[in-house]
């Protein structure tokens, strides 16, 4: 019998030619319970289920939709699932979390997870109706974005699916497409390239099981007192202005990455704060499924219609690439909405296009940094991988570097080819070596580090061990919430994190798990990644940034110097290797690789 | 003075952390305090070092000596101060060390009509000199300035800094306060004006534009924009430090912006 909240299976389902089939496989409780779910269970399955050396964009490269025991549960952020493959961005481990309904109905088709593979010979609906699968020819939903792919299956289909589709950027598989579902995004590493190459438009799930939990009174007391929890003052950023907050605070303290992070700071941030947009465009604050927090703000547009801002769609469509006018920067985060790509990637290959084309590398004249219209211009060519520049930037900016050549990498915005998020590294020193080494490449949401830079406990320009035992500090915990899974803005309400995941999950599972069994799992999550992309070829050359960061210091508005050279983020890269337990070049030892579990 | 300096109460802190922390403003490298043998001494800003004068009753060259010994693995050059300058400025601080990019041994202020030995720059590497010195009998920072290179900076040369003339024109940096009615003085005089801005949760009714309020401390500040440093606030100063540290001096010309603890993601 399954531990409480699983259902000890998972779906593996083969789409080839015109059919589908399923099949389960046994998760056995030692793995559950080593893993957890989400993101934790869906780098087991991926080094189960694919082919070492795999390419992400064949028909045997698996895409994973994982659940957790909580998903279904009352407690408040719990509707999120990962899902995991090879990214077709960076060629190692990716995985996207992601908060809507699909979560709950994915999850009660009866399996822990949902894993595809195979190609379908023309563009297609998969559909899973408990262990039923199917699969149904869709050409009618060619071009269309992922929301009026997602209203169109539901018409055919019927309203009781809940479905994740792609956009045309992930049919013509551009490298950080994106996989949708209810408005949210599974958004970095070019998950919807992969679901794209396997000529799956929409998935559809419905929901046909039960499951139960080890002591339902218990989750909901838990669940009432979370979500009292979560009014509270440890959310009220996120309740009252949302991630776009960062914008205006992040300039303040020069971290806010500008013109493809040729400076800290940025003159027109003011007119893209949330603190101004919200008196005068605000109009509406939404949740994702199951959640008490509410961070979604919706800002009208000019010109009529809506649209949800975010830090992250901010920053990369307007700072970094000079950008200032709201209203731009609304319609390109619309854009990249309809096309389904990865704002990030997309506003960091662009601006890393626009410094090319300034140091005469590209002769695209038009494409310039602060011009607005031509981000729309550089994004439609993306979105329909238009020869030339279209083609080159769908690439990523890493890939797009080796063919400009010249010095072009050097100030390519990416690590192991995930492009940076908002957050310099050169004045963020413990984030920077959050961004050095994570699995993931580039990536805010794995690595939490900025917390310690802008806690006041650890000086932010100059890394060293505090700044490693940081960024150990907040992988850990990210892997643990990303794994059972919650919501990380739901992170400042826990005064004891590791002792309070730990009682929500042996409510749900039954589990006799403590804070010090919860630690061993996230230790053991973020090395069963790094073995993961040791096995497809990443060495500890991978764990590093751009050039630019390493060598050209930036001048604060204080006066001082934000430098980080070579010789400091390598010190810190090593004792991160310490931390975790890895050799001196950042790998797992074969003789470790055993507890991981990794061969079934 | 009824007690000893160090210990002087400045705006909820005491004289001398207030040197000490606007010294680590100003500073790149480590802060130390030299102490007398026994000596107690008040709180100190984080990170902020003592060191213990072994010998007593030598003045301030010895107090020299073993402060530049000091930090001489980790510095080379430093700026030397006394504990009772309730107005020194880091922009002063600065202004003094910049003075020594030419290879100087000493930046010495000719301030307000003075010489002001303890205001001034050293390179580290003159810390086996003033032991000579000390061991011969020469117990006066002037004997010093003979046997080495000192840059002397007088008030036009200190006010071309134009941080230093905007913030500090009168060079109060170097007022020092030598009885009870200077200290009396001091103390009544209104803090100095900074800048305060709040942002996301904490900006309400367009507090997130930048507005004046008299603040000593990092603590007066945030009373004023009606805040408390707590779990949920922390405070970057002139978008560098980030900080809780609610004695953290403030001088004219700052600007504190207060944000969400949870900023990020």
């Amino acid at each position: 019998m399954a531990p409480g909240g699983f259902f000890g299976q998972a779906l593996l389902v083969d789409v080839a030619g015109r059919d589908a089939s399923g099949a389960p496989i046994a998760l056995d409780e030692p793995v559950l319970r080593s893993y957890l779910g989400g993101v934790g269970l869906g780098t087991w399955l991926l080094h189960r289920l694919a082919p070492p050396g795999v390419d992400p964009l064949a028909p045997e490269a698996p895409l994973a939709f994982v659940f957790s025991s909580l998903v279904g549960t009352p407690l408040t952020t719990s509707a999120k699932f990962a899902v995991v493959a090879k990214s077709p961005l960076t060629g190692l481990l990716t995985d996207a979390l992601a908060s809507s309904r699909f979560a709950i109905a994915g999850k009660l088709t009866g399996h822990d997870a949902i894993v595809i593979r195979g190609r379908a010979d023309e563009l297609s609906v998969l559909l899973i109706d408990g262990g039923d699968v199917r699969l149904e020819p869709a050409p009618e939903l060619a071009g269309l974005t992922a929301a009026q792919a997602e209203t169109a299956a539901r018409e055919r289909f019927g309203r009781n699916w809940r479905s994740a589709a792609i956009g045309p950027a992930g049919e013509r598989q551009v490298r950080y497409a994106t996989i949708s579902h209810d408005g949210r995004h599974a958004g970095r590493g070019g998950l919807g390239a992969v679901m794209g190459a396997k000529n799956i438009k929409a998935v559809l799930v419905r929901a046909a099981a039960k499951v139960s939990v080890a002591d339902p009174a218990g989750v909901l007391a838990a669940a009432r007192d979370l979500r009292e929890r979560s009014f509270g003052p440890a959310t009220a950023k996120y309740r009252e202005l949302g991630t776009l907050a960062n914008l205006l605070a992040f300039n303040a303290v020069s971290t806010l990455p500008t013109r493809n992070f040729t400076a800290a700071t940025f003159e027109g941030a003011p007119r893209l704060a949330a603190e101004e947009l919200h008196e005068l465009r605000g109009v509406a604050r939404n949740s994702c499924a199951s959640c008490s927090i509410g961070c979604e703000h919706i800002y009208s547009r000019k010109g009529g219609g809506q649209q949800r801002m975010e830090y992250e769609n901010v920053f990369a469509l307007g700072p970094l690439c000079g950008v200032s006018d709201p209203d731009e920067v609304f319609a390109a985060s619309a854009r990249c909405d309809e096309l389904g790509i990865d704002t990030i990637s997309a506003g960091g290959t662009i601006a890393w296009a626009m410094e090319c084309v300034e140091r005469g590398l590209l002769d695209e004249p038009w494409l310039r940094f602060g011009d607005g219209s031509a981000l729309i211009r550089a994004l439609d060519a993306i979105g329909e991988r238009s020869p030339g520049l279209g083609e080159l930037l769908a690439q990523g900016s890493r890939r797009a570097a080796a063919v400009v050549g010249g010095s072009s990498i050097d100030f390519a915005p990416q690590v192991k080819g995930l492009e940076l998020p908002g957050y310099e590294p050169r004045s963020l020193q413990a984030m920077a070596l959050g961004l050095a080494v994570n699995a993931r490449g580039a990536d805010h949401n794995r690595s939490g580090a900025y917390e310690a830079d802008l806690s006041g406990e650890l000086d932010r320009l100059s890394g060293g061990a505090a700044h490693v035992a940081a960024a150990v500090g907040t992988e850990d915990r990210a892997a643990v919430m990303d794994s059972m899974i919650l919501c990380k803005f739901l992170r400042g309400v826990f005064d004891d994190p590791f002792t309070e995941w730990a009682g929500l999950l042996a409510l749900v599972t039954g589990w006799p798990v403590d804070a010090a069994e919860l630690r061993e799992t996230a230790r053991r999550i973020v090395r069963a990644k790094r073995a993961f992309n040791q096995r497809e070829g990443a060495t500890a050359a991978d764990d590093t940034l751009p050039a630019r960061m390493l060598e050209t210091p930036l001048e604060l508005g204080s006066g001082r110097r934000a430098a980080l050279d070579e010789g400091r983020l390598r010190s810190m890269v090593a004792g991160y290797y310490a931390a975790r337990g890895l050799d001196a070049e950042g790998r797992v030892a074969p003789a470790d690789l055993a507890e991981l579990l990794l061969d079934g | 003075m009824g007690r000893p300096k160090a210990w002087l109460e400045w705006h909820g802190s005491t004289l001398l952390y207030r040197a000490a922390a606007v010294v680590g403003r100003a500073v790149d490298g480590p802060v130390v305090v030299v102490a007398a043998p026994g000596q107690e001494l008040p709180p100190l800003p984080s990170g902020v070092t003592v060191v213990e004068d072994p010998v007593e009753g030598l003045g301030p060259m010895q107090g020299l000596a073993v402060g530049l010994a000091a930090v001489a693995d980790r510095a080379e050059v430093a700026f030397v101060c006394s504990t009772d300058l309730p107005f020194l400025h880091p922009a002063f601080v600065r202004r003094v060390l910049r003075a020594m990019d030419g290879g100087a041994d000493v930046a010495l202020p000719v301030a307000r009509g003075f010489r002001q030995p303890l205001a001034a720059g050293y390179r580290t590497a003159l810390a086996g000199l003033v032991t000579e010195l000390l061991a011969a009998g020469d117990l006066r920072p002037g004997m010093l300035f003979k046997h080495c290179e000192a840059v002397q900076l007088n008030d036009g040369e200190l006010l071309a800094d134009s941080g230093l003339a905007r913030h500090d024109p009168e060079l109060e940096s170097v007022v020092n306060v030598n009885s009870p009615e200077d200290y009396a003085a001091a103390r009544e005089r209104p803090p100095a004006e900074v800048t305060v801005e709040c942002f996301g949760a904490l900006a309400r009714n367009g507090s997130h534009r930048p507005r004046t309020v008299p603040a000593a401390t990092l603590g007066a500040a945030a009373a004023a924009a009606g805040l408390t440093l707590d779990r949920h606030v922390v405070a970057a100063l002139n978008g560098d430090q980030v900080t809780r540290d609610g004695a953290l001096p403030l001088v004219a010309g700052d600007t504190v912006s207060f944000l969400s603890a949870d900023a990020g993601g």
